[in-house]
């Protein structure tokens, strides 16, 4: 064994607190002369406002005050301030919220809202991003292009592109002149909900001292706390936010979203926090929703299978405002490769205003929306050139001496995809595929992925790390415990990188930017690499500290002095040594005169030259992919059209597992999400935007019965040169070759080609129906 | 409406003035201050609000509290004892099927009314009786493993 700590299964610890009923949510949370807020959504997705009449429900029991947007002039966003926290004279998608009651009770403020009487001029409603881009098009924000974004967006004033991103390498388009065989095809991963468990949330507090005050089930406590410090004229130091427990999150409660809305409603009643918990309807209609990404896809090869161009046009009906889906956009056209070298790229990404919620990161930044299409591709290429699916991806897998289509130089240390695909071929594809019977139809299925991180310039994970006089150590951290384990990733790199036990290790519960290290967001599986990075350049300098103080103790140069997690000693003679417990506030000499620092520590950890895209849309993403594969075995049922997964196989170059049970339950319930969405989630809008099942009922996550009987969850460890002990990260990972795998699978079965999920059981038979007739 | 009524709640006498249309759910919540039945959906379709309701395992949003007066009503908090974890919590821990934790209430709650009634359940008894208890982190295997693990060492 390599590490002592690292690769241990450590039990997570928060889990105590999470057996015990004790966690504490957003929803948990009840401060003294809290006042609660409902909201009202509009009854058309595209409307402008022509009256709001709120006297009525002013009038209702318990109710403090109705609030609505007219005459608000914040605007905000990350990436685009295109949001506003309320409607103020037009409504653009069927969430949004368009007036608030303020009450005394929860109830009491629902109850007020169906007194609120509102008049609208509807406007016509476009709900994919086709139609949205008409010439004819109404546009959804009349000053597109005018609204602040970050410099490296490119908005189309006139239009309803919120954003166009174009990256070419090589020859770009030209490239496919040296193809030999082209094939081509449209794909849609439809409109969907992280649909954690926990629905999302805030309380805002406008305090008498001027500080704004904040609660939130969000993974973004620094972008809280700069965009309300923004919209209200404060100092970024009186906004202060707390992040409680969060009961899942998979992306959607990133960036800002319900937070702005929620303190906009709080400013009419300074004094009192006030509370709003989104209802389950609203956590589909008023939240970040997902996906919604149509992908056109050309590929060009030789005859022998070598890969040669790629052309890509991503369509993304982003939602009625483009802040937090702009990344998508463009993590889905760079993507689009898949972990495969094409020497010539011409990748488009259109981010589309719709009348539907704005969309989100969900697990990912467009990761498994483009690769649905570039892993049925080459599926369709292999049938085309009669070759095996596995042998043409293995002939083509970025490997060492690769450039990405982002222009970045890959080497051994990125990862080994084809190792991935062995572990797969070897669970799935070994044995023979069962003989067709009365009642079954089986067929196999593979896709291979990669994910590239979403980062920024600035994104910086902080680590505070102090040890006590005991020589036990407490870390913060302000990295948002999602239920992904990172708490247990700290504390295990932390022991490891100060080589004392995890047990000695306290790591943080809450967050809260008073006290917490700067964190730009808990995004993109970027933790454990970053995250875990930060830890260990603390941890050094922590032992700095030690060694510089037993350095003036045992009165000898430092760099002639080693440190063991109990001592530091002298390295030519160990028997001069000073225990870590004596120097950690300083080492008190026998007559009070004390020297030395305290033994704390801070720093910090970013991608390596992560960069913005240069003309050509390439840039360096920190490489720091992670790459796998996946694969499976299923069973379609003749009679009912029902498929059942039975055997799921995953593999991922994860450079150096740290929990290994952790891990592998990441993997578990990743896959079973994606199956989710290949086989039944789908959030369904009529023509009119109004959303069609915001509820469990038809909005079908898969249950215990859902789960394949057979799981091989495989892992390759080829070190990362960048984060810790040489881990990558794996959290949205789990999900990208799902949907394509399974796909691919049907095909295997049936000899039918789908292109859009979910598939359901009807779409099944009509397929079997339609290739009984012909 | 207000009707007084006495709860039996973890073997705790609670008078509480409730409204008509009030869930057991929010009366637990908003008036008890016991918060570890989650607010999911309120639409009894995710089962993170499940407490047992005289031993049998219930959606408390989907349970006026008027109804449940004269009725045992048991949540997480009555799970340990003295201190010591109940073996379905170990058992929740040691498996790590527990990640965000907000299912969790409602998951050891329905595994205890299943242990109760029967005792030695198969996978297939597993899976039927907590398949109106969603949870989108875990793929639920290591639910059933730890739930298991009880059944197989009670």
């Amino acid at each position: 064994m390599k590490y002592k700590y690292i690769g241990q299964n450590i039990p997570r610890p928060d889990a105590v607190d999470k057996v015990l009923g004790a966690a504490t949510y957003i929803d948990d949370l009840y401060l003294p002369g809290m006042l609660y807020a409902a909201i009202l959504r509009p009854e058309y997705a595209h409307a402008k406002i022509l009256s709001l009449e709120t006297a009525a429900a002013e009038a209702m029991p318990g109710v403090v005050k109705v609030v609505t947007g007219a005459g608000c002039t914040i605007r905000y966003g990350d990436n685009i301030k295109d949001l506003t926290p309320m409607a103020v004279d037009r409504v653009r998608h069927i969430g949004e919220p368009l007036a608030a009651v303020i009450a005394d009770t929860p109830w009491h403020a629902r109850a007020a809202l169906a007194k609120i009487r509102v008049t609208y001029e509807p406007l016509p409603v476009y709900v994919d991003a086709r139609e949205a881009m008409r010439e004819d098009a109404v546009l959804i924000h009349e000053d597109n292009g005018e609204i602040w974004h970050l410099p490296t967006l490119s908005p189309i004033p006139g239009t309803n592109i919120a954003d166009y991103y174009h990256l070419v390498k090589g020859r770009g388009e030209a490239g496919f002149e040296e193809a030999e065989v082209i094939v081509e095809g449209e794909f849609l991963y439809p409109f969907g909900s992280a649909a954690a468990i926990e629905p999302h949330g805030a309380i805002v507090w406008f305090k008498p001292d001027r500080t704004i005050e904040v609660w939130s089930s969000s993974i973004c406590p620094f972008i809280i706390r700069e965009d309300l410090a923004h919209a209200y004229g404060r100092p970024l130091s009186d906004v202060r936010v707390h992040i409680p427990e969060l009961g899942g999150c998979f992306g959607y409660k990133s960036d800002i979203t319900v937070e702005q809305t929620v303190a906009y409603i709080a400013s009419f009643v300074p004094g009192h926090p006030l509370k709003w918990v989104a209802s389950r309807q609203e956590d589909f209609s008023s939240t970040l929703i997902a996906h919604g990404i149509r992908t056109r896809m050309k590929i060009g090869a030789k005859k022998d299978g070598t890969l040669v161009a790629l052309k890509t046009t991503v369509l993304h009906s982003t939602g009625a405002y483009a802040d937090t889906g702009v990344n998508i956009t463009i993590g889905a056209t760079h993507n689009s490769t898949g972990p495969y070298e094409f020497p010539h790229c011409d990748l488009e990404g259109y981010c589309v205003y719709t009348n539907t919620p704005p969309v989100g990161a969900y697990r990912g930044y467009g990761h498994q929306e483009a690769q649905l299409a570039t892993e049925r591709m080459m599926d369709l290429l292999a049938r085309k050139l009669h070759m095996s699916p596995l042998e043409l991806r293995r002939k083509n897998y970025l490997r060492e001496g690769s450039v990405t289509a982002l222009g970045e130089h890959l080497w051994q240390s990125n990862g080994d995809v084809a190792a991935c695909a062995d572990l797969v071929e070897q669970a799935i594809f070994t044995a023979d595929k069962p003989a067709e019977d009365e009642q079954y139809y089986y067929g196999r299925g593979f896709a291979a992925l990669m994910k590239s991180p979403k980062g920024a310039p600035f994104s910086t994970k902080g680590c505070y790390m102090k040890m006590n006089i005991d020589g036990s150590v407490s870390v913060n951290m302000a990295g948002a415990e999602v239920g992904q384990g990172l708490r247990t990733v700290v504390r295990q790199v932390t022991a490891e990188a100060l080589k004392i036990p995890p047990e000695k290790v306290r790591v943080y519960t809450e967050i809260d930017t008073q006290f917490s290290p700067y964190e730009w967001q808990t995004i993109g599986s970027m933790f454990t690499t970053q995250g875990g990075r930060a830890v260990v350049r603390t941890a050094e300098r922590l032992i700095l500290k030690l060694k510089q103080t037993a350095a003036q103790v045992l009165r000898c140069d430092l760099d002639l002095l080693d440190y063991d997690g109990e001592y530091v000693y002298l390295r030519s003679d160990p028997s001069v040594r000073v225990a870590v417990t004596s120097i950690a506030r300083g080492y008190i000499h026998s007559d009070g005169i004390t020297v030395g620092e305290v033994a704390q520590a801070v720093s910090d950890a970013r991608l390596p030259r992560y960069s913005n895209p240069d003309e050509n849309g390439q840039g360096t993403m920190g490489v720091t992919y992670t790459f796998g594969a996946q694969g499976c075995q299923i069973r379609i049922e003749k009679k009912s059209g029902k498929i059942y997964v039975d055997h799921f196989a995953s593999a991922f170059d994860v450079g150096q597992v740290i929990n290994p049970r952790q891990i592998r339950g990441q993997v578990l319930g990743g896959v079973l999400m994606a199956l989710g969405a290949t086989l039944s989630e789908e959030l369904r809008f009529d023509e009119q935007g109004r959303l069609l099942n915001p509820h469990f009922y038809e909005y079908h996550l898969p249950t215990y019965k859902e789960r394949p009987p057979r799981q091989t969850v495989e892992f390759v460890e080829t070190p990362s040169k960048i984060g810790p002990f040489g881990a990558r990260g794996l959290g949205e990972h789990p999900v990208i070759g799902v949907a394509p795998a399974i796909l691919n699978a049907i095909y295997d079965a049936i000899g039918v080609d789908f292109y859009e999920i979910p598939i359901t059981p009807e779409k099944i038979k009509q397929a079997l129906a339609k290739k009984e007739e012909a | 409406m207000l009707h007084e009524i006495t709860l039996n709640v973890n073997g705790e006498l609670h008078i509480v003035p409730v409204k008509s249309h009030h869930t057991l759910l929010t009366v637990l919540r908003e008036q008890l201050g016991i918060t570890s039945p989650k607010r999911g959906c309120e639409n009894g379709e995710c089962g993170a609000c499940t407490v047992l309701y005289d031993g049998k395992p219930v959606n408390s949003c989907m349970v006026l509290a008027v109804e449940a007066e004269g009725h045992v009503i048991e949540t997480v908090e009555s799970l340990a004892k003295n201190g010591e974890l109940h073996p379905l919590q170990k058992s929740f821990i040691e498996h790590n099927a527990v990640q965000c934790g907000f299912c969790t209430p409602g998951m050891l709650m329905s595994a205890k009314g299943l242990l109760a009634e029967n005792p030695h359940p198969t996978e297939e008894e597993i899976k039927h009786a907590l398949a109106g208890n969603l949870c989108r982190c875990t793929g639920y295997v290591r639910i059933i493993d730890a739930i298991k693990d009880v059944a197989d060492h009670s």
